[in-house]
C-alpha cells in the first residue's frame, strides 16, 4: 500500500518538530546577536537619561509607568475615564502596590 | 468442541422491558461439523450464536471451549479466544465505510502487532479467493451486496479460525448467491472448519452441507434432528 | 516490534477515522491553533518585551527624585540639588527636563526631553521615528509646535533615531535644555525632576531612606523598581491578559467538548464493529486517543510556529488594536527572540491535557459496550 497513512503521519510530526527546533535554534542564535539594536536603545536611555520604554503614548501612567504617582489616573480631568486597554493591561508599579 | 450447559440470557434485566432471549439452554457442539440453527425471528439464534461465539456473556450458566470453561474469562483473555477461534460473518455484514475492502478485511489483526506486510498479503489471498483482488482497494460503500457479503467471510477467516459463524447470510442474497454462500461454507467445511449458521431460509437448512439441523423456538431448543 | 506495529496499525484506522469526518476534524483543529497561537504569542511577546526593557533599562538613572505637592507631580527647586549633594555616598546630583507635548493637528502626545551629551544646538531638534511619521517630519525639515505662552515656535529637525531604538525612543522629541524652558514655560531654579549616581550600589536603599527624611516632600525611585515595573508589567493578573488568557483557554474547552464528546452514531456505530470484530476495549480507547493526540500535535506545532513568526516577524501584528488603544502613535516592535522551553511546556499541557480528557471520557463510555451490541443496534 503505498504511502501508509501512519507513514505519512510520522513525517508529518517529525518535520513539525524540525521546524519547532529550527525556531528555537533561531531564537538561541538571534539572542546571541541582538547586540546592535540593544546597544542602540541602552545608549540613548544612558545619554538622555530615560526610565521606561515607550510602548503606550495615550496616557501619561501608561507611557512611564515607573515614574507615574498615586494619582495619575485623574490627572486628565476630575471625569477621566481610565485610558483603555493600556490602562487595563499594565499594572501600577510594584513600588506603589507594595505601599 | 463448544459445550453449553443450562445457558440463560435474559437482556434488560430488572426493568420494564425485561426480555429472556434464551431459556435454559444445554448444547454440544461438534468440531468439524456444518450445524444450523433453524427457528423463527425472535427465537434467540442469534443470541445463542454470540454465545457460542464468545461474543456475549450468558445471564447464567457455562460455556466450555474444547473442555475448557471460559464463561467468566476477563475480557483481555476472552478477546484473544475469540479472535483466533471464531470469525464471526453479520447478517448487517457490518463492514466499516469508507475505506478499502482490503482494510477492513485487515482489520480483525490490526491489535495482534503482527507484521503489515504479511497481513497484507494474507489479505489480499483471502480476497482473492473469493475473486475479489481487483476490488481490493475499492471503498466498500462501491461494492454490490454479493461482493459485499464476500469481504465479511474474507474478514471473518484472515485469522484462519476454526469455527465460522453465519448469521443469516442469506437474507439479503438471491437463489444464486446463496448457492454460491452455501459452496464456500461446503468448501471451507471440507478443509476441517466447524460452520455454524442461524437462518431460516429452507435453502440453507435443507442443503447438503449441513449435518445437524437444531431447531429453537422462543429462547429453548426442540429436539436436534439430522439433516434430511 | 510489535508494540510498534499494533500502534502503527491504530494509527492508520485512527487518521482514515479522522479522515472520514473530516469537516469537523479540520474546524476542530483549526480552532484549537488559533487558541494556541492566542497564548502562545501572547506568552512570546510579553516575554520578549520584559527581557527588553530589562537589558535597555540598565542605564537608566540610578535614583530619579520627583517632588509631590498636594499629591501631584509639581516642578522640583533646584536648590534641593545641595541637599542631596550633601548626603553621604551621593556621587552626581542633576537637573532632568522633561514633559509631555500634545499636538492637536495628529492627536498624538510626544515625550520631550532636555538634550544630552553632546548638546543640541538652540533652535534645533532630533525626533523619534514616530514624530517622524505623525507629523511627516524628516531630517532638515521645520516643524512649529505650540509653546506654553501660545505662540508657535519653528524648530529644525536635524536627527531621526533610527528603527532599532524605537522602542525607547519613538515618541521622544529631543530639544536643547535652554529652549525647552522657553518652550514649556518652566521658570530658572526648577527642574522636573532630580537624578542621581550613588558611588557604592548598596547603599541605594540607606540614600533612598536619607532623602525622604531630609525631603519629605520628594519621592525617592530606584533604578531597581523602574527595572521591576517592566518584569511585572504583563504579569498574567493584569487585566486584559487575564481575560485574554481565560476566555481562550475557556472557550477552547467548551468547543473541545462540545465538538470531541458529541460522538456522532456513525462513530458509535463503528467502535462497535472494532469491538466485534476483535479489538478489545483498550484499544478502542487508545485508537481514539490517538485521534487526539493527532490533532493536539497539528494544532500544538501549527498555533506556535505561526505565533512565533507573528511575533518576531511581523511585530505582532495582530495586538496592535490592542496595544495602541487610544494612542495615535505606536511604536514598531523589532524584537528579540527569545523563547521559555518551561512557558511553552506549561502551555503544551495546558491545551493538550483537557483536550486529551475531552475526547477519552465519552469514548470510555461507548467502547465498553459488549461486543454483541452491533448485533442488536
Amino acid at each position: 500500500m503505498p504511502g501508509r497513512k501512519s507513514d505519512i503521519f510520522f513525517i508529518v510530526v517529525a518535520l513539525g518538530a524540525a521546524a519547532f527546533g529550527l525556531m528555537m535554534a533561531h531564537a538561541h542564535h538571534r539572542n546571541g546577536n541582538a547586540g546592535s539594536g540593544l546597544k542602540e536603545k541602552a545608549m540613548l536611555v544612558e545619554r538622555l537619561e530615560l526610565t521606561d520604554l515607550c510602548l503606550f503614548s495615550d496616557a501619561r501612567y501608561a507611557r512611564h509607568p515607573s515614574m507615574a504617582d498615586l494619582h495619575s489616573a485623574f490627572q486628565d480631568s476630575p471625569m477621566a475615564m481610565e485610558h483603555f486597554p493600556s490602562g487595563t493591561v499594565i499594572l501600577p508599579p510594584p513600588h506603589l502596590r507594595l505601599r | 468442541m463448544v459445550e453449553l450447559k443450562h445457558i440463560t440470557k435474559i437482556f434488560n434485566r430488572n426493568r420494564p422491558d425485561e426480555f429472556t432471549a434464551l431459556e435454559d439452554v444445554s448444547l454440544l457442539v461438534e468440531a468439524r461439523k456444518a450445524t444450523v440453527f433453524k427457528g423463527p425471528s425472535g427465537s434467540g439464534k442469534t443470541t445463542l450464536l454470540s454465545i457460542i461465539g464468545a461474543m456475549a456473556k450468558p445471564t447464567s450458566g457455562r460455556v466450555f471451549l474444547d473442555g475448557r470453561e471460559i464463561t467468566s474469562l476477563p475480557e483481555r483473555f476472552l478477546t484473544e479466544v475469540r479472535r483466533r477461534t471464531f470469525g464471526f460473518i453479520f447478517q448487517q455484514f457490518h463492514l466499516i465505510r469508507g475505506i478499502s475492502a482490503l482494510e477492513n478485511v485487515m482489520l480483525p489483526a490490526y491489535t495482534t502487532g503482527e507484521k503489515h506486510a504479511a497481513l497484507r498479503d494474507r489479505a489480499l489471498r483471502l480476497l482473492d479467493l473469493f475473486g475479489l483482488a481487483a476490488k481490493a482497494r475499492s471503498r466498500v460503500e462501491w461494492l454490490s451486496g454479493g461482493e459485499a457479503q464476500r469481504v465479511t467471510i474474507a474478514r471473518a477467516l484472515v485469522n484462519d479460525p476454526a469455527v465460522v459463524i453465519a448469521d443469516e447470510p442469506t437474507a439479503h442474497l438471491d437463489t444464486k448467491l446463496s448457492k454460491d454462500f452455501l459452496g464456500i461454507m461446503a468448501q471451507l467445511n471440507a478443509e476441517g472448519k466447524t460452520i455454524l449458521i442461524a437462518s431460516h431460509d429452507p435453502l440453507v437448512y435443507e442443503s447438503a452441507l449441513v449435518d445437524r439441523v437444531v431447531e429453537m423456538r422462543d429462547g429453548r431448543l426442540r429436539g436436534s434432528g439430522q439433516a434430511a | 516490534m510489535s508494540l510498534l506495529e499494533r500502534h502503527r496499525n491504530i494509527i492508520d484506522f485512527a487518521l482514515s477515522s479522522l479522515g472520514r469526518r473530516w469537516k469537523k476534524n479540520i474546524a476542530l483543529t483549526l480552532v484549537y491553533a488559533f487558541t494556541v497561537f492566542t497564548l502562545a504569542s501572547v506568552i512570546f511577546f510579553t516575554e520578549a518585551v520584559k527581557r527588553e526593557a530589562r537589558a535597555v533599562l540598565q542605564g537608566a538613572p540610578e535614583i530619579v527624585v520627583q517632588r509631590l505637592m498636594a499629591g501631584r507631580h509639581d516642578l522640583i527647586p533646584a536648590v534641593y540639588i545641595d541637599t542631596l549633594k550633601k548626603i553621604t555616598g551621593v556621587g552626581q546630583v542633576k537637573g532632568r527636563l522633561w514633559g509631555y507635548y500634545y499636538e492637536p493637528s495628529t492627536g498624538a502626545n510626544y515625550t520631550v526631553v532636555a538634550s544630552g551629551n553632546p548638546p543640541l544646538e538652540p533652535g534645533t531638534i532630533a525626533v523619534g521615528q514616530g514624530v517622524s511619521r505623525t507629523l511627516h517630519a524628516a531630517e532638515g525639515d521645520l516643524i512649529p509646535l505650540k509653546g506654553a505662552d501660545g505662540a508657535y515656535v519653528s524648530f529644525e529637525v536635524t536627527r531621526v533615531f533610527s528603527h532599532a531604538s524605537e522602542l525607547v525612543s519613538a515618541d521622544l522629541i529631543e530639544m536643547p535644555a535652554g529652549d525647552l524652558r522657553a518652550f514649556f514655560g518652566i521658570p530658572e531654579g526648577f527642574y522636573t525632576d532630580l537624578t542621581l549616581k550613588v558611588r557604592n550600589e548598596k547603599e541605594l536603599v540607606v540614600v533612598a531612606d536619607k532623602i525622604r527624611r531630609l525631603l519629605p516632600d520628594t519621592r525617592p525611585i530606584l533604578r531597581d523598581e523602574i527595572l521591576r515595573t517592566y518584569d511585572s508589567l504583563f504579569d498574567w493578573r493584569s487585566g486584559l491578559l487575564l481575560v485574554i488568557f481565560a476566555g481562550a483557554v475557556a472557550a477552547f474547552i467548551i468547543f473541545a467538548w462540545d465538538k470531541a464528546t458529541s460522538l456522532s452514531m456513525e462513530e458509535r456505530r463503528e467502535m462497535g464493529v472494532l469491538k466485534a470484530v476483535g479489538w478489545e476495549t483498550s484499544e478502542v480507547i487508545a485508537m481514539k486517543s490517538w485521534e487526539g493526540v493527532i490533532i493536539s500535535l497539528t494544532a500544538f506545532f501549527g498555533g506556535t510556529l505561526f505565533a512565533y513568526v507573528h511575533v518576531f516577524f511581523s511585530s505582532a501584528l495582530l495586538f496592535e488594536p490592542v496595544l495602541k488603544g487610544w494612542a495615535v502613535l505606536y511604536p514598531r516592535f523589532q524584537l528579540v527572540p527569545h523563547i521559555d522551553p518551561y512557558q511553552v511546556l506549561a502551555l503544551f499541557f495546558l491545551t493538550v491535557v483537557p483536550y486529551t480528557v475531552a475526547t477519552v471520557i465519552p469514548s470510555w463510555n461507548a467502547a465498553t459496550v459488549d461486543p454483541d451490541s452491533i448485533m442488536r443496534l
